[in-house]
């Protein structure tokens, strides 16, 4: 039998629920396996969630400084664009267990819910290769952006004073619009993800 | 009663005694090459070896980088990483180009090195034999140089904002020293080692740095700092701690002078970690018992004037040079430029025209900025020319410009403004001795120097009129104060020494408005006050004279001198057993002053009681 996902943290109105049985149906058709799993160790298939969202991955690890430094940042994004846009952080570590990842999200202040990505399906699916690295999907869940958060880490190993490019801000503003992002991808500096093999 | 005027020197310092790697300690060599293609990568036998001696100082639990790398897992788990940035030799952090001389604690990979981490992945990471492992390399804990004999804590935390941009903050320690102590080393333990990018300890002897701090203890922001200091007492260390770097003890004989009242400012590049975090460094002070007999000192290149980079410019090239005036030992070389800093290159041209380099840093990166210590000091004899020759970009392929689209940029003190800085640690051949001194020859040919090449240099005209009036030509001095005054009019120290200088000069009654013109920018500045007191007495103003020493005493209630004047001026004023009290406390302080004992002998004695 198969489960809906529990995901935690979210209210549930009755438009969401409407959603989860529509996600249902699309998994259903779709019959892909569940890509990831929550912190309560039930595998779920983000994608299929939030339908008329647009849906934000951004792929983080808890010992990647780059991707910690984002963490307000993150944050304050997943709030200014809570009515059109999910926000979900993306571990994907298999060494870094539920308990560690719970401590990393109340230490730096994350309130958005996390996913593991251990068989790094959705890693695949993003196209992502470094933490951070963010994928933003719109309402039909075309993948539009994929890359940086900004530009305070412009190569590997070079950071700057502050950023001065801004994508993800722009591919979120775009997608809730239903435009084109001014970037399809912009290359991100982090840490390398095909080493959590 | 005279008292030699003191004079500030204001000096932009810096930065230390850079950094031995603590894994070399006992540590075998570098790995060994796997001899055949055949033979696969392994951990235990290749990686390991390199990992231990050039990565786990940093890569270990409580320090700067933020994991671990002492285990097959830690590594594997890195493992293209490792590749990557030591390919791209971003790690281990080792800025200058190999170069004509070498430095010490190089953290250089040799090509070998690199491929061995290249070589593993591709060969799929194994962990190999157990017996292959060398042993883990072995750190001390605490105080790398063993319990100081004092330690300092900052007198209040910062707090660092989850967020935002790169910070520099300022700590300032008071040293509770009653006398002159020497200092062999000073060990920095920065705070919490991952959010602290580097920091400088900048002695300031005349409490310069308080002003700025809100309320006493809070410490104060700022990138580059200035601090004031005596003259003929120029900075003479590098003091500088970045990830990685232990203290190491000052080469015999080079111990630095820390007096009684002398603050410690403790100057720390902090980047958020994503969390608000508390900093609260603490200093380990070690003394010795030896005085200092030689006498280093830092010469600073500079022309920051000629920072004007148009925007878009790629190669905007920024350049100085110095002929040293003396022979020297150059002992370490400390380069300083901002965001849009590129190719950042020194060089000797010797007398015989042979040119030297002496570094050469291809890709100049702020973030990880250090002083380079030579293995062996390099001798420069008098006539070589110290060569800057720095490359700036402010093109839009520089992905560390500041401004986008890039914007016109100039010199300045905040991250988003340029500098051309280059300080060299050079040790005098000549001995300091009571009748010369070679760093006051370094001191007026810089001087001198930086005036060529920038008339509006306000500091270069305030040393090398403190170096002038030092050796006695005081109508010289005062010219240099004047102009130095045109160029900051506002100057507390620039107005005192004027003032001073024109009272040697034999002029108090010109000095009056400029000591005066002291005090307003300063009005807790004991130098002005006392010197103010001075010069009207000179001019036989007692009345005004005992105010200002009166403040003077309430400043500094130690000092003898300003105790013995009070007392000296009451005395002019007939007020005889106040005058008694002042000349005895002077007395009590400093019974070696002599002028005190006259006027007390001179004063009627007390009236009986009636």
């Amino acid at each position: 039998m198969r489960r809906v996902a529990r995901i935690l943290g979210f209210a549930r109105s009755t438009r969401y629920a409407l959603a989860l049985v529509f996600a249902f149906l699309a998994v259903a058709f779709a019959a892909s396996a569940q890509e990831a799993v929550d912190l309560s160790g039930t595998r779920t298939s983000p994608l299929q969630h939030w339908r008329g969202k647009v849906l934000v991955l951004v792929f983080v690890r808890t010992d990647c400084p780059i991707s910690n430094r984002y963490a307000p940042l993150i944050q304050q994004l997943s709030a200014k664009y809570a009515a059109r846009a999910a926000f979900l952080l993306v571990f994907p570590d298999k060494a870094e267990s539920p308990g560690a990842i719970r401590a990393y999200l109340r230490d730096f202040g994350y309130t958005i819910p996390a996913l593991r990505d251990t068989d790094h399906a959705l890693v695949k699916k993003a196209g992502a290769r470094v933490t951070p690295e963010a994928a933003v999907f719109n309402a039909k869940r075309d993948l539009v952006y994929r890359g940086r958060i900004d530009d305070l880490y412009p190569a590997l190993g070079k950071s700057r004073h502050a950023a001065s490019t801004h994508e993800l801000a722009d591919a979120i503003d775009a997608a809730v619009r239903g435009v084109a992002p001014p970037r399809a991808s912009a290359e991100a500096a982090g840490c390398v993800i095909a080493d959590l093999q | 009663m005279i008292r030699r005027v003191r004079i500030a020197l204001a000096l932009l310092a810096c930065a230390l005694a850079a950094g031995l790697l603590r894994a070399e300690r006992g540590w075998p060599g570098a790995s060994r090459e796997p001899n055949a293609a055949a033979q696969r990568v392994t951990f235990n036998r290749d990686v390991a070896p390199i990992l231990f001696r050039f990565c786990a100082a940093c890569h270990r639990p409580g320090e700067s980088a933020p994991f671990s790398l002492l285990t097959y897992a830690d590594a594997k788990s890195h493992a293209r990483q490792i590749a990557a940035v030591t390919q791209a030799r971003i790690m281990p952090p080792w800025l200058p180009a190999p170069g004509e001389f070498k430095f010490a604690d190089e953290l250089r990979l040799t090509e070998e090195q690199i491929r061995v981490f290249r070589r593993w992945v591709e060969d799929g990471e194994a962990e190999g034999a157990a017996s292959d492992l060398p042993p883990r390399p072995r750190f001390l804990p605490g105080w790398q140089l063993g319990k100081p004999d004092l330690i300092l804590k900052a007198p209040k935390p910062y707090l660092l904002p989850a967020s935002g941009t790169d910070q520099y903050w300022n700590f300032i320690f008071r040293t509770p020293l009653k006398e002159t102590r020497w200092l062999n080393a000073i060990e920095i333990r920065p705070g919490d080692q991952r959010l602290v990018h580097h920091a400088n300890v900048l002695v300031d002897r005349l409490e310069s740095s308080r002003a700025q701090e809100t309320t006493p203890g809070a410490g104060f922001g700022g990138m580059e700092i200035k601090i004031e200091s005596e003259a003929f007492d120029p900075d003479s260390h590098f003091l500088f701690w970045k990830p990685g770097s232990v203290p190491r003890k000052e080469p015999e004989g080079m111990a630095l002078r820390l007096d009684a009242g002398t603050d410690l400012v403790l100057n720390v590049h902090l980047q958020p970690s994503g969390k608000p975090e508390w900093i609260q460094p603490s200093i380990g002070l070690y003394f010795t018992d030896q005085p200092a007999t030689k006498f280093p000192m830092l010469l600073q290149l500079e022309n920051d004037a000629k920072l004007d980079i148009p925007p878009g410019a790629h190669d905007f090239v920024v350049t100085d040079d110095f002929t040293l005036p003396e022979d020297v030992e150059l002992l370490a070389i400390y380069p300083h430029a901002h965001y849009l800093g590129r190719d950042l290159q020194a060089f000797a041209t010797f007398p015989d025209g042979e040119k030297k380099s002496l570094l050469h840093i291809p890709n100049w990166d702020l973030n990880w900025q250090a002083v380079y210590r030579y293995a062996q000091p390099v001798h420069l004899p008098a006539g070589t020319a110290v060569s800057m020759h720095y490359t700036y970009d402010n093109s839009e392929e520089n992905p560390l410009n500041p401004n986008s689209p890039p914007k016109r940029v100039v010199a300045g003190n905040r991250a988003s403004d340029e500098m051309a800085h280059l300080w060299l640690q050079v040790l005098p051949d000549a001995p300091v001795t009571a009748a010369s001194d070679p760093r006051r020859v370094l001191q007026e040919a810089l001087a001198r120097h930086k005036i060529e090449n920038n008339p509006g240099d306000f500091e270069a005209h305030y040393n090398l009129a403190a170096v002038l009036q030092q050796r006695g030509e005081v109508a010289e001095a005062a010219r240099h104060y004047e102009l130095a005054l045109r160029i900051r009019p506002e100057s507390a120290i620039a107005n005192n020494a004027y003032g001073g200088a024109l009272m040697a000069a034999g002029h108090p009654e010109s000095a009056v408005k400029y000591l005066a013109a002291a005090l307003r920018a300063r009005p807790d500045y004991f130098d002005a006050c006392y010197n103010l007191g001075l010069a009207l007495a000179m001019e036989n103003d007692f009345a005004g004279a005992e105010g200002y020493f009166r403040r003077a005493v309430q400043l500094a209630p130690e000092d003898a001198n300003a105790e013995a004047n009070l007392g000296s001026a009451l005395a002019a004023l007939g007020k005889n057993d106040e005058a008694r009290l002042h000349l005895q406390r002077a007395l009590a302080l400093n019974p070696g002053l002599s002028f005190a004992r006259e006027n007390l002998d001179q004063l009627p004695p007390p009236d009986k009681k009636r």
